[in-house]
This record gives C-alpha cells, structure tokens and sequence, in this order.
C-alpha cells in the first residue's frame, strides 16, 4: 500500500468517502422507495396531456344514407375519427341510442344522444356540406377527378405576429416541472450534506477521519457521492419523463426546445449542485450539533427557495426584463433559466452569459466553502462565527 | 521510535503546551498521565496532525511525521466517534480502507478483530443500536483493523467495561512484544503502572517526571517499613525519621542495617522491606511538588 502514488491515493480518499455516502444514502431503503415514488409521479406527469386529451382513441362516428361514402373519406382526411357506415338511417340511430358511436348522420339529419361537442359539429357540418357539394357537381356532370381538382383548397398558415411562442401550455407545464425538480435535486443534497458534516462533528468521528484524509477529500467526497446520489434521481426522473412522452406520442408535439430544456437541464443542475452544495458543507461545519444546522442553512435554503419562487413568477411573466434578469443572475439563473428554457427561445448570449456567471459563482463558492470547512471542522463547542471562521488558521 | 519534541501551543492567552517533549521506542508501552487540562489531549492530537503546534516537531524513525505514515498509525481521541447509522463490520472495514487497506483485507481484518472482541454476531447491526460497551469496543476495532506501525490512544480505557479492559490491554501488549511503539493517555494508575514500560508525567504544559516504571520507582524517597512482634512502642528506639502506619513504622533516612539491629533486638521482625511506591504515589507527589 506504501507503492501507491500520492496523487492516486488522494483520489482514492475522495472516492472512498463518495462510496461510502452513496452505500448509506443512495442505496437507504428510505432513498430507494422516495425514488421509486418519483419516478412514478414524473411518468404520470408525462403521460397526463395524453390522457386529458382523451388519448390517442378516435371518436367514433357513424353514417348511413346516399352521402356516406363521400362523407367517410372527407372524415378520413381530417383523421381522427373511427367511421362506421350503416345500412339504414335507423340502424345509425339505433347506434347512437347505444352508446356505439358518440353522432351519426344520416340522410341530412345529425343523431345525437343529448349535447355533441362544437368541435365534432362544426367537422360533421363541413363534411356534410363537402359531400353535398360533392354531389352537386356531380350531378352536373364533372368526373371525379375535376371535382378533387375544385374542391383542394390550401389549408391555412399560421403567421405568429408574437414575439414568443409563451402561450404554449406544454412549455408551461415542462417549465413548472423543471422548476420543482430543480428545487428538490438541490434541496434534498444540500440538507444531506450539511447534516452529514454536523454528523461527523458531533459523533466526533471526524478527528478519527482526519488523521487519514484532509479535509478538501472529505468534504469533496461527501459532495461527490451525494452529488452522485441525486444526479442518478434526477437523470432516472427526466429519462422517464421523457420515455413516457416519447412512448406516449407526445414528443412530437412538445413545442421546439422542451426536449432540450429538460436535458439541459442536468447540466444546470451540475454547477448549481457545486455551487450549494459545497457552500452547504461550509456552513455545515460552523455549528457541532444538528439542532444548529437549520440556522447556518437558511440562506442557502432561501436563495433556493427564492430561485424556485422566481421561477414560478417567470413562467407566468415570460419575455419581461424580470425573466430575464433572473435567468442571468446566479444563483437564481441555476433554476430560473432551464425553466425560462423550456418556455421560450432564449436568445444563445444570454445562455452564455448565465452559465459563465452561474460556473463563476460556483468557483468562489467552492473555494469558500472548501475554506470554511477545513478551518471550522475541528472547532467543536457553540457555533462558529462566519468572520471567525475565516479568520482563523487553517 | 516516535519522538515528540519541544512542543508548544497556545489558544488565546492560555498556554497549554509548554515545550512538551516525550518518546516511544519501537515495542515501548509508554503511559502518559497528568490531571484534566494538563495537556495530554492537545499533545497526542497534535501527533497525529490532528492540530497544529506553534513550535516543536513530532519525528518518527528520525524524520519529521508525514500524512502517509501518520495514516498508517492507530489513532483513538478522547471523544469517541462513530457513524451511528452505519452497520458495525461496514464502518470497521471502512476506517480499514481509508488507512490504505484493499476491500478484501479489510474484511478480512474486520472479520478477525469482530471474533476477538465477540462482536461477530453484531456484526450487521447498526452502531446506534449497541450498548456504550460495545460502542467502545467498535471503536477499538476502528484503531486497531489496519495493524497500525504505532498507536497513540486517548484514554483508551475509559468507559471499557472489565472484560473490554482486558482486551484492550492484551491488544496494547501484543502490538508492543511486535515492536509497535505505543503512547497512551490515563486517569487508570493502575492500569498504567500493569502496562507501561515507561511513564510520563504532565502537568500544566510541562513535563514533571518521565522514565521507567522502575527507574522512577526507585528514584522515590526510600522509605523502609518495619513490623515488629514488641510489647513496647520502638519509636523513640528506631534512628532516623520513624511514624507509625497502623502496627508498621515507617522509617526514612536510616541506615537500615541499624534499623534491622534495633527491631531484632526488640522482638520478632515480622516484615522487613522498602516500600515500593506506585505510581499513583509517585504522580500524587511529582503534582504536588
């Protein structure tokens, strides 16, 4: 054990104390079931916009009479509708008395059982009408084709004259999403590791961990293992999110940019998780009993919490200079900018801007927290003072 | 040898170290003792770089003590600690592992020291859930997995039950007759003076008295204790400083030739001998002084 290299054994360090974080939380039954949970929750999530929308099945339709097979393929054309023709007009009737088909039209009258809906009106109405005109120029002698030929109109092209695409609702509720996945992926560690740090001050077993490791490898293993912990969380929680919308059909039809807010997402999540969390075992190593961790950690636990609520206020406020003052400042932008992400374009040097500021701030606060720490660890009694602690000798 | 040399530490105004210095030679059994606050904490965390000295040096095998030889040392501080929720064979073989051992070895060595101390059928169970005494003899196993080359150990002692006490003691002794220096800290005389090759006195920074068990046995005052089957008082009979200890006289700066004389000529000599001071004696007069 002596022939090995300084340098490998101080990784060997960091990694040891990462595994061991990763055994005792990642792998705790607590851990496992609150993942299990989530993952559930999130394909949910994902799958709802498709049940809501009644899903993928077809409303069903039937028809009878002389215009059913013009009627049918217009239907058909539109897509989305199960057609059913029947012999008779009472046969329709009788179907639709049953429950079988949700309208039938039949000889220029509509069955239907109580309401029908706008939208299936106004597309039996025009199919009705199409076939009628169908009719028409057929009794005036033009062949089929001469018909297909007067009745192809171009559809409509949606010009949007708004500068956003904000009132997309699924890049709202991605964004919504995004926000409070964020928050917890940061909460949950963040807390873990403060406690861990005041765990091993008060048990004192930290004087026993320091005659084998220095401090930055025992703080950064901690980081490392319950950063590895939640990163697992979140990639399980976004890779079925996105899974069950891809299964579902959904993905197509997610506005452009969702997909990659939500993967960007883990890349947001990796500096912001450097950022709190070493702070988070900086502040941690200020006081010597759990009952003190709370106090050191609130202004870590209110800009976080000041980052979702943000988030929140951005996703209903899309486009004003509070969106994008929040998506650029750290360590707000850390959460208000995947979110903003996933509700509109942003334009790439704001991105660029947010994430060199956000890489900044975790950089000064590693060294922060990383200082903190291995001058404060070994002080056991009431808590530290923020100025005492860097005051003092390392 | 581990040699702590000339160290001095200060926190604010209070000195608590005041040129400190004391050696274990390999296979030596050094107890270190002295009253709260005299220093001993500070001293044995300051050799294990647990803290940092203002001046002085703590050497071993002649050069100053590095982290990768320090990591190879047995190390128990005064407050114990363990991870509570971390089963008992894991957090053993953990420590092992972060001394440098592989997976397998550690293990191995945890499987071992769970036998020695009866702990093997604990093995699974959460270190919260055991009583103090077994806490303590988890904490032994924590120092003692990786055969550490020295050991410097905190009050060892304290809060082991009898049968940990024996344990222990066998582990200090085994480890030394294989040539591992060992430096311990405690309020146990007794226990010191069964197990030590040499002690060390501190009190209030400063180093009082150190040498061999014997050596400072014998540089004690002598002082001869005399029992005599006389129907009369000898005191005023006896030459040098005589006082009574119960039916013994105790007699100090006599030529003991000249006391036997006297007491034989009295009456029956039931027991004639120098006292041998314990170190508890010795500790309560090298404080007193």
């Amino acid at each position: 054990m002596s022939a090995r290299s300084p340098e490998s054994s101080r990784m060997r360090g960091l990694l040891l104390v990462a595994g061991r974080e990763i055994r005792v939380r990642g792998l705790s039954k607590s851990n496992l079931i609150s993942l299990a949970i989530t993952v559930v929750i999130a394909g949910v999530l994902a799958a709802l916009p498709t049940i809501l929308d009644g899903g993928d099945s077809d409303t069903e339709v039937g028809l009878a009479g002389a215009a059913a097979s013009t009627m049918e393929g217009q239907l058909e054309a539109i897509g989305g509708y199960e057609v059913t023709v029947f012999d008779s007009a009472a046969d329709a009737e009788q179907a639709v008395e049953d429950g079988d088909v949700e309208a039938a039209v039949a000889d220029g009258d509509l069955y239907v059982d109580g309401r029908v809906g706008t939208e299936l009106q106004t597309v039996l109405e025009s199919a009705w009408q199409a076939a009628a005109v169908h009719g028409n120029l057929s009794d005036a002698g033009l062949s089929d084709t001469e018909i297909q030929q007067a009745l192809t109109t171009r559809p409509l092209e949606t010009v949007n004259l708004s500068d956003s695409e904000s009132d997309s609702v699924i890049g709202y509720f991605t964004g919504l999403i995004i926000s409070i996945l964020m928050f917890m992926m940061l909460m949950m560690p963040v807390q873990y590791i403060a406690m861990g740090v005041v765990e091993e001050k008060s048990s004192r077993i930290v004087e026993i961990l320091l005659t084998s490791l220095k401090p930055w490898q025992l703080l950064g293993g901690k980081v490392v293992g319950l950063g590895a912990v939640a990163l697992v969380n979140l990639v399980a929680i976004v890779a079925v999110g996105l899974g069950v919308a891809a299964a579902t059909g959904l993905l197509p039809d997610l506005p452009e940019g969702t997909t990659s807010a939500a993967l960007s997402s883990i890349g947001w999540w990796l500096i912001a998780f450097a950022l709190f969390g070493t702070l988070a075992g900086g502040v941690g190593s200020l006081v010597s009993r759990q009952e003190d961790a709370g106090s050191v950690l609130t202004p870590l636990v209110m800009s976080l919490t000041l980052s979702y609520v943000g988030s929140i206020f951005l996703l209903n406020a899309p486009g004003t200079t509070f969106a994008q003052v929040l998506s650029i400042v750290p360590p707000f932008s850390a959460i208000a900018m995947p979110t903003r992400m996933a509700i509109e374009p942003v334009p790439f040097w704001e991105i660029a801007v947010a994430i060199a500021l956000l890489l900044a701030a975790a950089a000064g606060a590693l060294a922060l927290g990383a200082k903190l720490y291995s001058r404060s660890v070994l002080y056991t009694g009431s808590r530290l003072k923020l100025t005492e602690a860097l005051r003092r000798a390392a | 040898m581990l040699e702590i040399k000339e160290l001095r530490k200060r926190f604010g105004d209070k000195v608590a170290l005041d040129g400190v210095s004391l050696s274990a030679q390999p296979g030596e059994v050094v107890g270190f003792v002295g009253a709260n606050g005299a220093g001993k904490t500070t001293t044995m965390r300051i050799a294990m770089g647990v803290l940092a000295s203002d001046s002085g040096e703590v050497l071993y095998q002649g050069s100053p003590l590095g982290a990768a030889q320090r990591n190879r040392f047995g190390y128990m501080p005064e407050e114990r600690g363990l991870y509570p929720k971390m089963k008992v064979a894991e957090q053993i073989a953990y420590f092992g592992e972060l001394h440098g051992m592989d997976r397998a070895a550690a293990k191995r060595a945890t499987g071992e020291l769970l036998e020695q101390l009866a702990l093997t059928d604990r093995a699974g169970d959460h270190v919260q859930d055991l009583s103090l005494g077994n806490q303590q003899r988890v904490q032994l196993a924590v120092s003692l997995v990786h055969d550490p080359e020295a050991m410097v150990l905190d009050e060892p002692f304290s809060g082991l039950d009898p049968i940990a006490v024996d344990v222990m003691g066998t582990a200090l002794k085994e480890r030394a007759a294989r040539g591992v220096p060992v430096i311990f800290s405690s309020h146990q005389l007794d226990l010191i003076e069964r197990l030590c090759d040499s002690v060390v006195i501190i009190a209030a920074g400063t180093v009082i008295a150190a040498g061999g068990v014997e050596e400072l046995k014998a540089r004690e005052t002598k002082r001869l204790r005399v029992r005599v089957d006389a129907p009369r008082d000898l005191i005023a009979d006896l030459p040098g400083t005589v006082t009574r200890d119960g039916d013994d006289y105790l007699v100090e700066d006599a030529d003991d030739q000249a006391v036997l004389h006297v007491a034989m000529s009295a009456g029956r000599v039931a027991h004639f001998a120098y006292d041998q001071p314990t170190i508890a004696e010795i500790f309560r007069e090298a404080v007193a002084q």
